[in-house]
């Protein structure tokens, strides 16, 4: 990994073109929070082979990142509870803007730029109110607040833009949480998970919930195909033994389908999906499970379980050039395809939560 | 400290005839677990709450001597398993039944209100009770009958009567759904792997998952809901403070906690002298606070006090993950830990 004196020396080297873009950066593929062998957290930016360009440090353990579609700025997420999101210029290394949510909320860890570039949205927590939104930032402005609408659910966690260009597509996990009571879950029983399809000013024009037998299963990872499909990805909160599916597709207007469903490996995943990607022709849908130590893929079509990658402590998880790139706490990048998992780098990084794929 | 030595003794004395006896026939931390830990603690909250209810069923006067001791008595055995998550506790919701808390936003007051309110008969069925909102029922909703001021203003003293014996009642049925799935069919299931657990390290993981999930519960819960922050302590959210019982609380998870671990640390003795040691530490900590209720979370000094106790248990909950965990094969990775 190199310095990050001996990286920005590098990219001086290089010179700076007045119109910045991704490109200056040597083109990151990928974008990932995590954290160092010496205990500091950053956001990094990796090349489609797993190899470090830049790390930028952040204040606390990071969640995912947002990358603007056009500027070389990312907004790396606090874990929530976290109350911080840093805008870093991938090209110099400043830090160009710190958003802190409104008193009384807090981020969850995710959000998305719109396509054109000049808004950012959150997804936050109301939480004396105990009410999911949607915080707003003006990106052409210095990331100024502009605004927020209700998530239409308790607990957004990953958000997505619809392929339709209309708006976003939210996942409310249904998780009621306070910072005071730490993570600590405060509404189990009650939980309500849904998947809301929201226009860009907050008008809710489709919501999804499961089956009550499943209202214990926490929607709160996503992934969208090309052809507007939407995966998401499930959090068990109930009893552990439980055969639940885990993964689920859903397509505007018609009714959520679970993948895997009655297949006893659905219990590899420990109740727990971290990231979920579609391969490139949407033909398969693959999920992560830090927890069982595996990725499972899944075949689109039939909703059956084709393959199972074990990789400790696995978790990041996005489409790449040719198959899936998955990342792990242990810092390892790999592939994984038909012909099983292939390392890429090992890298003296914890790697969270997610790989951020750039367009 | 009597239970590592005898959990000593029954792991040596079974290791000694493991080698005569038939792969099936064993004994190991797992089957202690269930014999001396789990089934003993369900079997006694089902008893306990079978006595409450009987005991509603002759007087159901809130003010009630007997009524009182019987809901204490139930209560306790309820605080020493509420652990053990796992298997019948989670069918039908059945943990949550017995103790819908935290209630975070005061759904336990405003169902037991709408009932009283409407005279609702559905008090008078017991199938039908188990329908109503779950914030209705168990522990949490009976101490609100037995000792919330306002709560017992509310409709006919007839009405209130009816429901503290049919919340009782189903707090009886309820436990003793628990302990008949756990001696009938859990248990054995439990015991080696096979269609519930693939693995032993999975069987072990559980049991692990339950002191550390325990010990996280007095840390964000039992003690942070109080604690609230510097600024705004919040002493009504500890938890029962209207019957008194916040600290007992924490006293009587950490006894059940130290069991557990005496227990999942027997075959690593020096482990085990360490957490007892430990385990001991933070027990007479709690007890010296002598405030029953937390009412010191809003002044600084016993504040402070507070705060020393979760740290401490936050402390034995990182020494916990970092020692028994690899002791067991069950380490959790930087992903893996808690989620998100």
């Amino acid at each position: 990994m190199p310095s990050r004196r001996g990286f920005l020396a590098g990219l001086l080297a290089a010179g700076m073109a007045p119109a910045a873009s991704w490109a200056d950066l040597g083109t990151p593929a990928l974008l990932s929070a995590g954290k160092t062998n010496d205990g500091r957290y950053v956001l990094a930016g990796l090349t489609g082979a797993g190899g470090i360009l830049f790390t930028r440090e952040i204040p606390a353990r990071g969640h995912a990142a947002a990358a603007h579609p056009s500027r070389p700025e990312a907004v790396a997420f606090a874990r929530r509870p976290g109350r911080f999101a840093d805008v870093i210029d991938c090209r110099s290394g400043a830090p160009l803007a710190r958003l802190t949510p409104p008193s009384d909320h807090h981020f969850y860890g995710h959000g998305v730029f719109t396509p054109d570039g000049l808004l950012l949205m959150t997804t936050e927590n109301d939480y004396e109110a105990g009410r999911g939104v949607i915080g707003l930032w003006d990106a052409s402005a210095g990331y100024r607040r502009i605004g927020s609408f209700s998530s239409g659910g308790v607990g957004p966690h990953d958000m997505m833009l619809r392929e339709d260009g209309m708006g976003v597509v939210i996942a409310n996990g249904g998780i009621e949480t306070h910072p005071d009571s730490g993570r600590a879950k405060l509404n189990i029983p009650t939980m309500r998970p849904n998947l809301s399809y929201l226009g860009f000013d907050g008008s809710l024009t489709e919501q999804v919930e499961l089956v009550p037998e499943l209202r214990k299963n926490s929607i709160r990872h996503l992934a969208m195909h090309a052809d507007g499909t939407v995966a998401f990805a499930m959090q068990w909160q109930g009893d552990l033994g439980a055969v639940v599916p885990i993964v689920g597709l859903h397509q505007t207007g018609s009714a959520p389908r679970l993948m895997g469903e009655d297949d006893p490996r659905l219990r590899n995943l420990s109740g727990y999906g971290g990231s979920i990607a579609f391969s490139k022709d949407g033909m398969q849908v693959a999920v992560s499970s830090p927890r069982g130590g595996l990725v499972q893929v899944m075949d689109t079509g039939s909703g059956t379980i084709t393959a199972e990658h074990w990789l400790k402590d696995v978790c990041g998880l996005t489409q790449g050039a040719n198959g899936l790139i998955a990342s792990s706490g242990t810092g390892q990048i790999v592939q994984m395809g038909k012909d099983g998992i292939t390392a890429l780098a090992h890298t003296p990084i914890a790697w969270d939560n997610h790989l951020i794929r750039l367009a | 400290m009597t239970r590592p030595i005898l959990s000593h003794i029954l792991v040596t004395a079974f290791s000694a005839t493991l080698a005569l006896a038939p792969a099936a026939l064993r004994a190991d931390m797992v089957d202690i677990a269930i014999d001396s830990h789990i089934l003993p603690g369900f079997h006694r909250l089902a008893d306990r709450s079978r006595v409450l209810s009987e005991t509603a069923n002759r007087d159901c006067d809130a003010n009630s001597v007997d009524l009182r001791a019987a809901y204490g008595t139930a209560f306790d055995a309820w605080v020493r398993v509420s652990h053990l998550r796992f298997g019948p506790t989670e069918t039908d919701n059945r943990a949550f039944a017995l103790a819908f808390w935290p209630d975070s936003r005061g759904k336990t007051p405003k169902a037991l209100n709408a009932l009283i309110r409407k005279n609702d008969p559905i008090i008078d069925d017991p199938e039908a009770y188990t329908a109503v909102s779950i914030a209705a029922r168990g522990f949490y909703a009976l101490e609100f009958l037995l000792f919330d001021a306002p709560l017992q203003q509310a409709g006919t003293d007839t009405y209130r009567c009816a429901l503290t014996r049919t919340i009782a009642r189903d707090i009886a049925a309820t436990s003793a759904a628990i302990d008949k799935d756990w001696s009938e069919r859990f248990a054995e299931e439990m015991r080696q792997p096979g269609a519930r657990y693939q693995s032993e390290a999975e069987i072990r993981q559980e049991l692990f998952k339950a002191l550390d999930t325990g010990l996280q519960i007095l840390v964000d819960m039992r003690l942070g809901r109080p604690l609230g922050t510097y600024d705004k302590p919040r002493p009504k959210r500890a938890e029962a403070y209207r019957s008194g019982r916040s600290l007992r609380h924490v006293v009587l998870s950490l006894e059940a906690l130290a069991d557990l671990a005496m227990i999942l640390s027997a075959d690593t003795p020096d482990l085990g002298d360490d957490l007892a040691k430990a385990f001991a530490t933070v027990r007479a900590h709690a007890e010296r606070l002598e405030d029953p209720v937390f009412a010191g979370v809003a002044a600084p000094g016993p504040r402070l006090r507070i705060e020393a106790l979760q740290q401490d248990i936050r402390n034995l909950r990182e020494e916990i993950g970092l020692t028994l965990g690899p002791a067991l094969g069950v380490g959790v990775g930087f992903n893996a830990l808690d989620g998100d």
